[in-house]
């Protein structure tokens, strides 16, 4: 039997979540003097928690009730996907790049997708004070493809034989590449330390030299005195008796007590899924659909990036276990929507990326068909030789792909989430021509083997609650505030209207920011 | 013999701790398995076949634990396990996952050659996984072939490669910031 605690004190905000928007968010109201709690799912990670070791970060991803997963390519979620206080952005890899003009103009300028409702230089600013908060590194002159903004704070990262090999192949084909720009220190800043390009990224970094929520955000919501509270499954929001506002939260504790936390603003940041699946669960007499939901868009337009794995074996020391978990260079001269026949959309080439021996990217799996002795001859080989490059490929957002209630239950009896995922064939050529292109390249290398991934690593998730100019077309507004309710926001990639051919922390940032600072100016209008 | 598990922290350090008699040892899987400390949820027949299962996609993986690694990760709760099945959306409980598995590899195994999979030859095994992880074989039931090799195979590689020991052999520095405790 589900005990009911007593209701709680009222919060000036309630953030479902606890990733990088809703940290972001949190340490911004916190230091603005409201009274801000929120709630995460998973456990209550600290800096201390984050083992080198690709076994030990599993704990980092995805540890509650499974998704139901379908479709020809199946949403890769739990990799993907956080779990405890950090979120996603624990294990980010760190790569930040920005998103281009021509990513927000996606309908108007090529009639595919839609349009965001800013345009570049609307989040460009925001881009601009993130990467000045957070800290980024690299080379803004040497990417020649970058929107405009501010120089990097920090200069980038170093390169190991690996990255210099594979790139003078792709210099031989006549792509250019510059350093990657990531959220990691390559020198000492605020206290942080510089990296020390061991690759241990994807398995959190205690040093603080890679901006994850736990040495950028988290310590200043704590300091402004945010309440933060781990082990909460957020199960509906909670209307008023005219179900026009927000005016909390129902959860279940971790051992299975019932709460409700009222509040006078509510954020839905609890990533791509677990934001529909909240707000179908909400459904009223009202709100038959689910909360925001009259047009029927909830949950639809979710997007992935298809990633073209190659690798290339070189019969030397190539120095691959020294890098990052991101890439050491990138390129962008593939961005042009329209530059390839047959093939539309963007992809970004990451190259060097550090390698480990087991886990989903671990090279292990990049001769999945290699078992017994041969495994372990390609092993030993691998170990030293091995170099990877992936393109980051754009898929174009489809009503199809979609988060849905499933017939399945919860253990507290509400129905879990289901999501529908399928690449359409122009999302599996741009996948087939970027593979392609990375093939050419390493073959103009010293390498002495080169092959590809058969199918799309599946990565990268958005979209779903995506903003929009008007409520018939789109779930909230350029701030994320839904269209239906004046105090109910969504935070995170959710919102994305396109996800071009760049990982998304970056943008995710950017827009929390000018989220934030929205509600915090506008206050007065949104909670009366 | 009681034995209790959990993850535990200790100092910083993780480990896989097993409480044998009231006392609490942690261990790698290797060593669990050379001190021959009980599984709890695998029965000995599902061992026999998960350990020649491993053993066949990276020798070394018997011995290395593969078997003690996958059992006690199937005693903690979904949320604390270190199983890759997590990555892939294997859903809770996963026990599920791999007493179905490995049932349908012997029931295949059986009705091909006529023997659980632990008794087939070496060539006949090495033959039946080259089968199994292209695709299901007639009649076999259980979570699709490809799969089930593909998440045991990741599971013999964290035993083998991917613990301290593992890089030693690779010749890899491990390089931690924070090691995991007993090499592990």
């Amino acid at each position: 039997m589900v005990s009911t605690a007593p209701t709680r004190e009222r919060a000036d905000v309630l953030i479902v979540g606890g990733g990088a928007a809703a940290l972001l968010m949190a340490a911004k109201l916190g230091a603005a003097g409201k009274r801000v709690v929120v709630l995460e799912q998973g456990p209550d990670f600290t800096l201390n928690d984050l083992i080198s070791s690709q076994i030990w970060a599993r704990r980092l991803k995805w540890g509650g009730t499974p998704m139901l997963l379908e479709g020809r390519h199946p949403v890769g979620f739990a990799y993907n996907a956080g779990w405890g206080v950090g979120g996603a952005a624990l294990h980010q890899f760190g790569n930040w790049p920005r998103l281009h003009p021509e990513d927000f103009r996606m309908k108007s300028l090529h009639g595919r997708g839609a349009d965001w409702p800013i345009d570049y230089a609307e989040l460009r600013p925001y881009y601009d004070r993130i990467q000045e908060e957070v800290g980024l590194a690299g080379d803004a002159l040497a990417e020649t493809w970058r929107p405009e903004g501010a120089p990097y704070p920090m200069p980038p990262t170093r390169i190991f034989k690996h990255a210099e090999l594979m790139a003078e192949g792709f210099h031989k084909i006549g792509i250019r590449t510059a350093p990657m720009p990531v959220a990691i220190n390559t020198v000492e800043r605020d206290g942080r330390a510089a990296c020390i390009y061991d690759g241990w990224c994807e398995a959190g970094c205690p040093i603080g030299a890679l901006a994850n929520p736990q040495v950028t955000y988290l310590p200043v919501a704590i300091k402004a005195g945010v309440e933060i509270r781990s082990g909460c499954y957020v199960t509906r929001v909670l209307l008023d008796p005219r179900q026009q506002r927000a005016v909390g939260v129902e959860y279940y504790d971790s051992e299975g007590t019932r709460h409700e936390q009222p509040a006078k603003l509510v954020v839905l940041a609890a990533f791509v899924v677990e934001n529909p699946r909240i707000l179908f669960n909400s459904a009223t007499e009202k709100h038959p659909a689910g909360l925001g939901n009259p047009n029927g868009l909830l949950g639809r337009a979710i997007m992935t990036h298809a990633g073209a794995n190659v690798w290339a074996m070189f019969d030397e020391d190539v120095e691959n276990h020294l890098g990052l978990s991101a890439a050491l260079l990138m390129s962008q001269d593939g961005y042009g929507k329209e530059s390839r026949s047959g093939a539309f959309g963007s992809y970004t080439w990451t190259i060097g990326i550090a390698q480990k021996p087991n886990d989903v990217l671990g090279f292990a799996n990049a001769r999945g068909a290699l078992f017994g002795a041969a495994l372990h001859e390609f092993m030993r080989k691998a170990a030293r030789g091995v170099g990877k490059v992936q393109a980051v490929c754009e898929e174009i957002p489809t009503p199809e792909n979609r988060v849905l209630l499933s017939d399945q239950k919860d253990r507290f009896g509400l129905p879990r989430a289901r999501v529908i995922h399928n690449f359409e064939e122009n999302a599996v050529k741009l996948f087939e021509f970027a593979r392609d292109e990375g093939i050419r390249a390493l073959r103009q290398t010293r390498a002495v083997d080169v092959w590809a991934g058969p199918t799309p690593n599946i990565s990268h998730v958005a979209g779903g609650t995506p903003m929009g100019r008007d409520a018939a077309s789109s779930i909230t507004d350029s701030y994320g505030r839904m269209h239906t309710f004046p105090n109910l926001f969504v935070a995170g990639a959710g919102l994305f209207t396109t996800e071009g051919a760049v990982h998304p922390t970056f943008t995710v940032h950017a827009l929390a920011l000018r989220s934030v600072e929205h509600i915090i100016d506008r206050w007065g209008g949104l909670v009366e | 013999m009681m034995v209790d598990r959990r993850v535990v922290l200790q100092g910083g350090a993780l480990g896989l701790a097993f409480v044998v008699g009231g006392r609490e040892m942690v261990l790698s899987p290797r060593k669990a398995r050379a001190q021959d400390i009980p599984l709890s949820t695998l029965t000995p027949a599902e061992r026999e076949t998960l350990e020649s299962f491993g053993d066949v996609l990276l020798p070394g993986a018997r011995e290395a634990g593969i078997a003690h690694f996958v059992d006690h990760q199937l005693g903690v709760s979904p949320g604390e396990a270190l199983l890759l099945a997590r990555l892939v959306n294997v859903a809770p409980p996963f026990v599920n996952f791999y007493r179905a598995g490995l049932k349908a590899l012997d029931e295949a195994a059986t009705k091909s050659h006529g023997a659980p999979f632990a008794r087939l030859s070496e060539d006949t095994k090495i033959a039946f996984v080259d089968q199994i992880r292209q695709r299901p074989p007639d009649g076999w039931v259980g979570p699709p072939s490809p799969f089930f090799y593909y998440v045991v195979r990741n599971d013999a590689v964290d035993v083998v490669y991917g613990t301290v020991e593992g890089f030693e052999k690779l010749g890899i520095p491990y390089m931690p910031h924070i090691p995991p405790s007993a090499k592990w």
